[in-house]
């Protein structure tokens, strides 16, 4: 956008005269359709947001966000600005700014759980005074995930205070100065630790075009089905945008296949929707070594505490070791696991006194053998090398199981769904199973992580108000097999004291059988209220 | 005063507080008894990381936090930005199914 063409004020009134003039005969909707998404917010951005020194328009050149920030920015516009946009035109504006005025990779890498949803991540503070600012009603992740200048920073606490008007009177932030803070301490604070200008960015906007067409090999975990391995196959629609189809078998037996389609932003930024057998997921993942990996997670639409995390190598590429299921295997028994990657080529070793005893079946994408181990094989994580190729502490040869530790710890469930319009939200537990570490006691830091095991789920109540409350009546179930809560059902309940909702505290029991010795372990959780602001970085 | 007689334990210290000139303090304590306003409980959970402590039904107080602009990122604020989120549903308790998720999709 030139300078001067929407700061003029003749074109600012011409241009509607104009265009209700020439309407009779310009197709809007194809003109909007062909139009890049730089024209786009050149069309309906710089109204409002006039051109800066040094080009760009006012605040959108000040800033960069991740592919969800720009969405919400731009959704705040069409909100609270009237900004009037399609579905495809904000979607080509999302992209156009995400591309341009991105994230570096390991810029967004420590707040990635914000944008995948991970349930069992917690929020990382990195600066104490902006998280007791920022991070009491909102994640510290959706301030870590933007970059801005310093006077934009400021912007940004005035933006609070106009549009949240009693922000300061919250979470008890009358008791400190707030607006002092917020005006003076904060944006300088920010824009030393979220610049605009990093080297990082500059650095990654050199980089050559990642292109992730091809033929992939995947691998991952989805919390209550296990371990999983498949094929993800991405064609290229046009620039930076794929075909996909992929098939994922669990190591349970389940196979789902699926397909969709994905986009990249910002050059590493994968996001994709697919039918993955009869569930509509939505995967956020990054690509990296020039295309030929992706990591991420993927999560049902709407139910994104259900998903499973991804790795995926592009087939023709390194050869590497994705997986090895399972990952454990007790000292002295035998045991049939199943090697998944990409150009697999040689003989299975695996070091420590564990011996390769049949290969079960062979081919470069997955070997299957059987490994035997013995009482005197060396205790704690083991490295499997096919040929050349190794994948460290892929194997954990263990004594027995010493304790339990059920993830996600703390979790948080919210009841929904019931005929409202805020889907409920489940919590899928695990148990992961742990040996003791040199002092010889469990549940202390040096414990070694066996891996997830199948457990017997149960609920109690987590206190005495908890139990008063009979939480453990109405709070929700837990499937005895697989780990699913579900929460009660939402709205007020007259079955309960004073009315009130199916929150509730309550604790998630697993018993673990090891032989004939039963292991225990719980995690804390609540049930509590339904969100009714939910947009993509929390 | 004269007249009336504490009958909980409340009512007697807020007697006794008023008598002792303290009356402003414990009227500040009262309102947070219960329902958010000085000792904020948060939307999810309470000042002890539970929800015993929050205001339930949620829905009885659901408009008193999105009217005042109160948990904005969790909510919706009828005050400034979603104006007309609550419209037609006037009774959270029994109207709570009409309301929808605010950011969009």
């Amino acid at each position: 956008m030139s300078k001067g063409y929407t700061g003029s004020r003749f074109w600012r009134f011409a241009l509607p005269l104009m265009a209700g003039l020439i309407s009779f005969w310009t197709p809007p909707l194809q003109a909007a359709e062909k139009l890049t998404g730089k024209d786009l917010v050149n069309e309906h951005c710089a109204d409002c947001h006039k051109a800066v020194d040094g080009g760009g328009l006012g605040r959108i050149s000040e800033a960069r966000r991740t592919p969800e920030g720009w969405d919400m920015t731009v959704a705040r516009m069409t909100l609270i600005h009237g900004t009037k946009l399609t579905s495809a035109e904000r979607q080509a504006i999302v992209k156009y700014l995400a591309d341009t005025m991105g994230l570096a990779p390991e810029e967004a890498q420590p707040w990635r759980y914000a944008l995948d949803h991970n349930p069992e991540a917690a929020d990382f503070l990195e600066n104490k005074l902006v998280g007791e600012t920022c991070a009491r009603c909102h994640s510290y992740a959706r301030i870590a995930l933007q970059r801005r200048t310093q006077e934009d920073w400021l912007r940004l606490s005035h933006f609070h205070v106009g549009q949240f008007t009693t922000v300061e009177l919250q979470n008890n932030l009358r008791s400190v100065n707030w607006w002092e803070i917020a005006s003076k301490e904060i944006p300088k604070l920010l824009v030393k630790h979220y610049p605009l200008n990093s080297e990082a960015w500059t650095k990654w906007q050199q980089q050559p075009k990642m292109n992730p067409a091809g033929s992939w090999r995947i691998a991952g975990h989805r919390p209550g089905w296990g371990d999983y391995e498949g094929t993800l196959t991405v064609t290229e629609k046009q620039a930076d945008e794929y075909a996909l189809n992929l098939e994922l078998r669990y190591a349970g037996g389940k196979t789902q296949k699926g397909s969709g389609n994905a986009i990249v932003y910002t050059g590493y930024e994968w996001r994709g929707t697919v039918m993955q057998g009869d569930e509509a997921v939505q995967q956020v993942f990054t690509l990296s070594d020039g295309g030929n990996r992706m990591q991420g997670r993927w999560f049902i639409k709407d139910t994104d505490a259900l998903g499973g995390e991804l790795r995926g190598a592009k087939v023709g590429g390194k050869a590497e070791i994705l997986a090895v299921t399972p990952g454990f295997v007790k000292a002295g028994e035998k045991q049939q696991i199943t090697i998944s990657g990409v150009g697999l080529n040689g003989d299975v070793s695996i070091d420590g006194g564990v011996s390769v005893s049949r290969v079960v079946s062979s081919s470069p994408d997955k070997i299957v053998v059987e490994v035997q181990t013995s009482a005197a094989s060396t205790k704690g994580l083991h490295a499997v090398q096919v040929g050349t190729t190794a994948a460290k502490n892929a194997l954990n040869v263990y004594q027995q199981i010493d304790s339990v530790r059920v993830l996600p710890d703390p979790g948080l469930s919210r009841v929904g769904a019931s005929g409202g319009k805020i889907p409920l939200v489940p919590i899928q537990f695990e148990a992961v199973a742990y040996s003791t570490g040199e002092d010889g006691k469990p549940g202390t830091k040096d414990d070694v992580r066996i891996g997830v095991v199948p457990a017997q789920w149960s609920l109690d109540n987590l206190n005495a108000s908890a139990a008063a409350m009979k939480d453990l009546r109405f709070a929700g179930t837990i499937d005895a097999a697989s780990g699913l809560f579900t929460p009660g059902a939402a709205g007020p309940n007259k079955q309960r004291k004073f009315g009130t909702n199916n929150f509730g505290e309550l604790k998630a029991i697993a018993t673990v059988e090891d032989g004939k010795r039963k292991v225990k372990g719980s995690a804390p959780f609540i049930v509590t209220a339904q969100r009714w602001n939910d947009p993509p970085i929390r | 005063m004269n007249h009336m007689k504490a009958l909980n334990k409340k009512a007697v210290l807020l007697d006794k507080a008023a008598q002792e000139g303290n009356a402003g303090e414990v009227t500040a304590m009262a309102a947070a008894v219960g329902c958010t306003t000085v000792f904020d409980p948060g939307w999810e959970v309470d000042a002890f990381g539970g929800v015993g402590g929050l205001c339930q039904p949620m829905e009885a107080d659901l408009y008193g936090c999105t009217d005042p602009c109160w948990w904005p990122a969790q909510v919706p604020d009828t005050l400034n930005t979603y104006t007309e989120w609550s419209s037609g549903a006037d009774s959270a308790a029994r109207d709570w199914q009409q309301l929808k998720s605010v950011f969009p999709k």
